[in-house]
């Protein structure tokens, strides 16, 4: 993995003219401070609103009111790491969308810690393991097919207790990746790194086992 | 899918994936050049390698996208 994309910061003069205006009016001092804080929290309620029910599907023993109390909680913790983080804004994005991310981003992590407490991932989805129904070998698969099968369990069968773990959750069982971070008491970026390795690891393996899933691991 | 695709993608992992905190620090960056009609891919190719493996973080990218196409255009009144 690489350290990440470095972007250009915008200077003061690149910021659009809302985006400014928005800044001035959210600092302490202005006049206008409590209207901008006000619409701003309008705005970010609408879009946790809009998030939540896009992820609907992951909360459905929710009810409506409580899916509107979600949204709430969503768009406060979003305003105060909004107004906590004025000067961070570097103009790269409308302010309105840079702000919407911290919407987005504690919609995400409130529906995880949801799913999480109603559902955990039961022991089957860490530990098993079986092969998907998809990647199974079946019996009328060619030889060359169940070879290769056989190669990816015994290079699952490889992983270190937590790079199988994750990979076997993620990977092979479909649990959250927020989810799996609760369950482990872990965060998105660390139980990513696992899982990266392992995906690299068992790659490696299968290639050295004469098994590469594409030319490229085969020449590496 | 062929069973060759379906295993590249259980197993992708490509060198130059820039993590999920570098990708949450310009994810607004990257969604408003989509918006704009070009390639963010050009200007963040860690990212763009980043929200192809993360279900986590392509979910994310995806609600924001979708925000800031309805509720981009709101200004202060």
């Amino acid at each position: 993995m690489s350290v990440g994309d470095a972007p250009t910061p915008a200077t003061g003069s690149a910021v659009d003219l809302d985006s400014r205006q928005w800044l001035a009016q959210l600092r302490t001092k202005h006049p206008q401070h409590e209207h901008a804080v006000a619409m701003l929290h309008d705005m970010l309620l609408r879009v946790a609103r809009h998030e939540l029910s896009r992820r609907r599907a992951q909360l459905r023993w929710i009810s409506g009111p409580e899916l509107d109390d979600l949204a709430h909680q969503s768009a406060d913790d979003a305003l105060v790491n909004v107004l906590r983080r004025l000067d961070e804004f570097r103009g790269l994005s409308r302010f309105t969308t840079w702000a919407y991310k911290f919407a987005v981003f504690e919609v995400s992590s409130k529906v995880a810690r949801h799913a999480w407490r109603r559902q955990p991932p039961d022991a089957g989805e860490l530990a098993s393991d079986r092969l998907p129904d998809s990647l199974a070998p079946r019996p009328g698969d060619r030889l060359e097919q169940r070879e290769r099968l056989a190669a990816l369990a015994a290079a699952i069968g490889e992983l270190t207790a937590r790079q199988r773990k994750v990979f076997v959750a993620i990977a092979l069982n479909d649990v959250s990746i927020d989810v799996l971070a609760l369950e482990l008491g872990s965060n998105r970026n660390a139980i990513y790194k696992n899982l990266f390795d392992a995906r690299r690891n068992v790659r490696a393996k299968m290639a050295a086992a004469g098994h590469a899933v594409t030319e490229q691991d085969a020449i590496g | 899918m062929t069973d060759h695709r379906r295993l590249d993608e259980l197993l992708r992992a490509q060198e130059g994936d820039a993590g999920c905190s570098a990708s949450e620090d310009i994810l607004d960056a990257y969604v408003e050049l989509e918006l704009a009609g070009k390639d963010p891919a050009h200007m963040f190719p860690g990212t763009a390698i980043h929200l192809q493996s993360c279900p986590g973080c392509r979910a994310d990218h995806d609600g924001l996208l979708e925000a800031a196409r309805r509720f981009g255009d709101l200004k202060l009144q």
